[in-house]
Order: C-alpha cells, then sequence, then structure tokens
C-alpha cells in the first residue's frame, strides 16, 4: 500500500470535520495517559529527591558484620583486623569497629538515657556532621582509653540548656557502674529533611566515644560485631567490600565459610528505590486501567462513525477503494485520534507533575523537581499508538467488509 | 466496432429457496465501444440488478460477463474494487459526493485508489471539472452547490481517471428540469467525443436521447431498439 500518506490525509480531515467529536474521542486516551505521566515523573522526581538527601548521609559508608556462622565460631572482628583494613585496602580512606553500649545520666535537667556509640576517631566520618565547638576525639584518646566524647548541640541543650558544654563531664551510669565523660566536641545537629530524620522526640542522648573507653566500666572491649568503612569517591564500592571479606577471611582462615556480610549504604538506596519503584508501578497500572477504558471509548466513536458514514464507505468503494484502503483509513483515523490524545495527554501530564512537585516541595520542605525521562514519554506515545490501532481494527474491519451495494443502498 | 460489454445468459437470484427473487432472468446483452445506451424499465424490473452487475457491484449467481473481453463474472471482492476502479465511472441518482471533501478532492478520488501522485491526479481532475463547466467551483464542498453542479462534480468524478464506461444510474432522478436537461447534454457530448455511456433511467423521455434503448421487465429483455 503506497498510498498510506493519502489515507492519513483523509482520516486527518474527516478529524478536522467533527472537531468536537474527535476531541470528546480524545478526552479518555487524555486522562489516561497524562494520569500516566504525571504519576511516573512525580515518582521519579520523589526518587531523585529521596536519594540526593539520602547520599549526603552516607555513601561510601560499608558496613561489614558478622554472621551467625561467625558468631557461633567466636569469629569476632578485632581492632587489629580493622588496623589491617584500614592499611591493606585500597580506596579505604578509614574503619571504626562499632561497639556501643548505653546507661542514664542525671543533669540538672532531670534524667536521660544515654546510648554510647563506641568507635575510634574514624567515628567522625559515619555522619558529616560540621563540628561546632570543640574537637572530634583523637587516635591518642583512644590508644589512652579516655573517656572524653563528643555530643550534638541539640542534646547538649536538653542536658544543660546550652550548647557550650565544653570542658563540661556527663556522668554516665552503665550497669551500675558510673563514670564520667569529658566534653571535648559539639556536633552540628543536621535539620530534618522530607525522607531523613536526624532527631525526633524522646531519642536517648546520643555521644560518641573511643571504644577503649568502656574497659573502665568492665568489659574488655576487643571483639567486635561490626566494622564500618569509608571507602573514597574513586574506589569501587564492590571491590571495596570484597577487599574487606577477603581480608577478615584470611585473617581469620574461613574463606568460604561466609562469616562476613556486607550492607553498603549503596544496597539500602537500592532497596529503598525499589520499593519506590513498585508504589509508582502499581499506581501506574491503575492510570493504565483509565487508558484502556479511553481506548474502548475511541472504538466506541469509532462504530459510531461507522454506521454513520456508511454510505461514504459504499461510494469509495464503487470508485474502487478495496477492502483494505478502507481499513488503512479507518485504522489511520483511531491511531491519530489516540496518538493526538496520547501528546495532548503527555503536556497535561508534565503540568501536573510540575504542579504536584511544586505542590509537595511547599509542604515537605524540600525541592522536588519532576523526574522526565524520554522513555516515558516514547513509551506513553507508542502505547497510546498501540491502543489506537487495537482498538480501531474492529470499527475499520466493519467498515471495510462492507457490501458497496449495501452500503451505497443506506442513507 | 469492437465489444465493450458483453453478458451471456446472466442470472441473479436473491433469497435461493422457497421465496427465491429471480432479478434477472437469463439476460443477454451486447454493447459495444462508444455506444450511447438506455436501459428503462419500472422499479423492480430488474434494471437496477443489471446495473450492479454491469457496474461490477455485484456478481451474477450464474452466467458469463465480458467486460473488454474480460470474465468479470466470479472475480472476489479485492478484484472487483480494481475493475472498477479502472473501466467503469459511476453517476448514481443520489449524486453520492462526499460531504466533506471539496469538488476537486471528490473528482480526485478514484485517481487516488488508482495510485496517481497528486501533481497528475490534480491535473485529470481540474481538467474533469473545466469538461463539465466547473472551473469556478472547485474549491466549494457539495452544500454550497445546486443538485445540478453536484451531478456535474460526480460526473467529472466518474471521467477523470478516462474509464471505457460510464454508468449513469438515474442521473437526473433528483434534478428539476433545466438541470436534467444540462446533465443529458453532457452525457450526450461524452458520447459525441467516443466515451461509451450507459443511463439506467425509468423516464422514457430520458431514454429517448439515448442512440438505443433496452427495456427489461421482470429480469427480462423485452425491447432493444435504436432511436431514430
Amino acid at each position: 500500500m503506497g498510498n498510506i500518506i493519502e489515507y492519513v490525509k483523509m482520516a486527518f480531515k474527516n478529524i478536522k470535520a467533527n472537531k468536537g467529536r474527535s476531541f470528546l474521542t480524545m478526552l479518555g486516551i487524555i486522562i489516561g495517559i497524562s494520569s500516566v505521566i504525571m504519576v511516573m515523573a512525580v515518582g521519579d522526581g520523589t526518587a531523585n529527591a529521596m536519594n540526593s538527601e539520602v547520599e549526603d548521609l552516607g555513601t561510601g559508608q560499608i558496613s561489614v558484620y558478622c554472621s551467625d556462622d561467625a558468631i557461633n565460631a567466636e569469629a569476632w572482628i578485632t581492632p587489629e583486623d580493622v588496623a589491617a583494613i584500614k592499611e591493606s585496602i585500597t580506596g579505604v580512606e578509614g574503619a571504626t569497629p562499632q561497639d556501643g553500649t548505653s546507661g542514664t545520666t542525671i543533669t540538672g535537667k532531670g534524667e536521660f538515657s544515654v546510648t554510647l556509640s563506641g568507635g575510634t576517631e574514624d567515628l567522625q566520618k559515619s555522619l558529616n556532621f560540621n563540628m561546632k565547638r570543640g574537637s572530634y576525639f583523637t587516635s591518642v584518646d583512644v590508644e589512652e582509653g579516655n573517656r572524653v566524647c563528643v555530643i550534638s548541640n541539640s542534646d547538649a541543650k536538653r542536658l544543660f540548656g546550652s550548647d557550650d558544654v565544653v570542658g563540661m563531664d556527663i556522668e554516665v551510669d552503665i550497669n551500675g557502674i558510673s563514670g564520667s565523660y569529658r566534653i571535648v566536641g559539639v556536633t552540628e545537629q543536621k535539620e530534618n529533611t522530607s525522607f531523613v530524620s536526624y532527631t525526633y522526640e524522646g531519642m536517648p542522648v546520643s555521644i560518641e566515644v573511643p571504644y577503649t573507653s568502656f574497659n573502665y566500666f568492665g568489659w574488655e572491649s576487643d571483639s567486635f560485631y561490626s566494622v564500618m568503612v569509608f571507602s573514597n569517591d574513586e574506589a569501587s564500592g564492590e571491590d571495596v567490600a570484597q577487599d574487606i571479606i577477603h581480608t577478615l577471611e584470611t585473617r581469620h582462615q574461613c574463606a568460604g565459610e561466609e562469616y562476613y556480610q556486607i550492607q553498603s549504604f549503596q544496597d539500602m538506596l537500592a532497596e529503598l528505590n525499589s520499593m519506590l519503584a513498585i508504589v509508582t508501578t502499581f499506581i501506574s497500572c491503575v492510570a493504565a486501567i483509565s487508558l484502556v477504558v479511553g481506548g474502548i471509548g475511541v472504538m466506541n466513536i469509532m462504530l459510531v462513525s461507522v454506521t454513520e458514514r456508511t454510505r461514504e464507505i459504499g461510494i469509495r468503494k464503487s470508485l474502487g477503494a478495496k477492502t483494505s484502503s478502507i481499513l488503512m483509513q479507518f485504522l489511520a483515523e483511531a491511531a491519530i485520534l489516540t496518538v493526538l490524545g496520547g501528546i495532548i495527554g503527555i503536556f497535561l501530564g508534565l503540568l501536573g507533575a510540575m504542579g504536584a512537585c511544586s505542590l509537595m516541595s511547599a509542604s515537605m520542605g524540600s525541592v522536588i523537581h519532576p523526574g522526565i525521562k524520554a522513555s516515558t514519554i516514547l513509551g506513553a506515545t507508542l502505547f497510546s499508538c498501540g491502543i489506537g490501532v487495537f482498538f480501531g481494527i474492529y470499527p475499520a474491519r466493519k467498515a471495510a467488509k462492507l457490501s458497496p451495494i449495501e452500503a451505497l443502498r443506506r442513507n | 466496432m469492437d465489444s465493450l460489454i458483453s453478458v451471456r445468459d446472466m442470472c441473479k437470484i436473491y433469497n435461493p429457496g422457497e421465496n427465491e427473487v429471480r432479478a434477472l432472468d437469463h439476460v443477454d446483452l451486447e454493447i459495444k465501444k462508444g455506444e450511447f445506451v438506455a436501459i428503462i424499465g419500472h422499479s423492480g424490473s430488474g434494471k437496477s440488478t443489471l446495473m450492479n452487475m454491469l457496474g461490477c457491484l455485484d456478481v451474477p449467481t450464474s452466467g458469463a460477463y465480458y467486460l473488454s473481453g474480460r470474465d468479470v463474472s466470479a472475480l472476489k471482492d479485492n478484484q472487483l474494487s480494481e475493475i472498477r476502479n479502472q473501466e467503469i465511472g459511476f453517476i448514481f441518482q443520489g449524486f453520492n459526493l462526499i460531504a466533506n471533501l471539496t469538488a476537486l478532492e471528490n473528482v480526485e478520488l478514484p485517481l487516488i485508489y488508482r495510485g496517481i501522485g497528486r501533481g497528475q491526479r490534480h491535473k485529470l481532475a481540474k481538467e474533469a471539472l473545466i469538461q463539465v463547466g466547473l472551473q469556478k467551483r472547485m474549491e466549494h464542498k457539495p452544500s454550497e452547490m445546486s443538485g445540478g453542479q453536484q451531478q456535474r462534480v460526480a460526473i467529472a468524478r466518474a471521467i477523470a481517471a478516462q474509464p471505457p464506461v460510464i454508468l449513469a444510474d438515474e442521473p437526473t432522478g433528483n434534478l428539476d428540469s433545466a438541470s436534467t436537461q444540462e446533465i443529458m447534454e453532457i452525457l450526450k457530448g461524452l458520447h459525441e467525443a467516443g466515451h461509451s455511456v450507459i443511463l439506467i433511467t425509468h423516464d422514457n423521455e430520458i431514454a429517448e436521447q439515448a442512440k438505443r434503448v433496452v427495456r427489461i421487465l421482470d429480469g427480462k429483455i423485452v425491447e432493444d431498439y435504436v432511436n431514430t
């Protein structure tokens, strides 16, 4: 059929001749496509905003922890392991064991529970908070087991009513043993964002201390369940993780036992993203149902059109139009209607997504830009075209199969 | 002269069985190239059925139909479309123009289906419209024209592709007497220019203007004479 352009022209002419009806026919497709586009753009935009906020929190962090098998075999991670990881693996900027305990403290403001996070001075790399006052504890503090601590400004205010607390002591009671921690630094607490909460009501006071300081409370802090490793930007997280596992397995002579497991920040981020993708897909599917309904609308109108234009079909056939010519003409009409509807729907959907994102940005306090992907737009266009052709086939066949005599006889 | 249409022992039976209608009953008809023939009959006489057969809009139940020497009595739907497009120019009682197309676009339609390119199509369609005296109405839609003008557009459409047969089915049935005469003059002019014209009518006065008259009654040809 070399005449496709002619049939497309005919189809356009007929759509133009029935503007009102053509628009109403397109409405279903417009609503369907625009809602799919809007949901996907808002979903992608939210994911992008979430990723950039969460990335702030800790890319390059790799958490290594002992599996149940390692615990049974008592193959704990030792301070020497941590040192080896830090020194021998390229791309590793720091590593700290993670130890922790909790206790209580009583100040002039009342009684508080306290969470003590123990580590080396590398612990300061874990949350990229800025120091507000004083400085972080040092490797000397770690070596000597000094009872010094770093606290956030908001916790300092809770305990003492002020964040000017460097040099003050916190009396901590852990399992009935009490000891004092000298505050050497105050960090600046970040504001909560839409997706990351740094603080919440009733959260225990949290201080960061050298893990060696726990010796004072009666236990030897020299075997750890987990270690936090910080890689630099150039190193691939995957490679570093493999190197860490390899180092640990070599040192503990347990290759192939799967004693040590990795959880990187990227993994958690990927999990979050895949959850968000599932939600977006689900909502898009619901919106896609309206597309199918829109397609049935197109089919209905095309059927009415075939009935109305029976005589025209008869004339065309008497003048030599073949079955395939009529089929092409009506199919082209359905496809044009749906593609036009699709294009209008894409524009409305993008407008809607921008509106929704600015509303969300205003109410959540973080900036969300609609995520507009070329693949979404291309997919939506192809899908609406497909719907036009699919739902246009039945009416077009009905038109094409009319006998010219029958068709001419009708008015 | 060469034979253009040759119908042999043609029957068309609707509703075969007990209530069968024998619309054409063993019809034989020969029409030569360049003839101007009127087929006349009352409604129900079978003349419309004959016109459908001659126009390749339908196929006979039995018998043979040779159009320009080719047997077209057993062709398939798409082949019939092709024959109609190449061999026959239709002129209908109700004009049968497409309402949302201009006169020029209506005339171009059969040329589109023949696969003629845009430039050549425009040229042929314009020539045909000039031939029927509508050079000033090319861009008008059917609703903006009188009945006579619409029928002239239909004639232009029928002759634009220069088909061997012009088949006019009651072409003056919806027209006043002035327009009727106008259309008849055009048909006569086409005949004089060498076209073969077949005119189907129930009107004796119209039929008398043709060169040859074939009368049909109850599906049979009962009279076939040349006007003097």
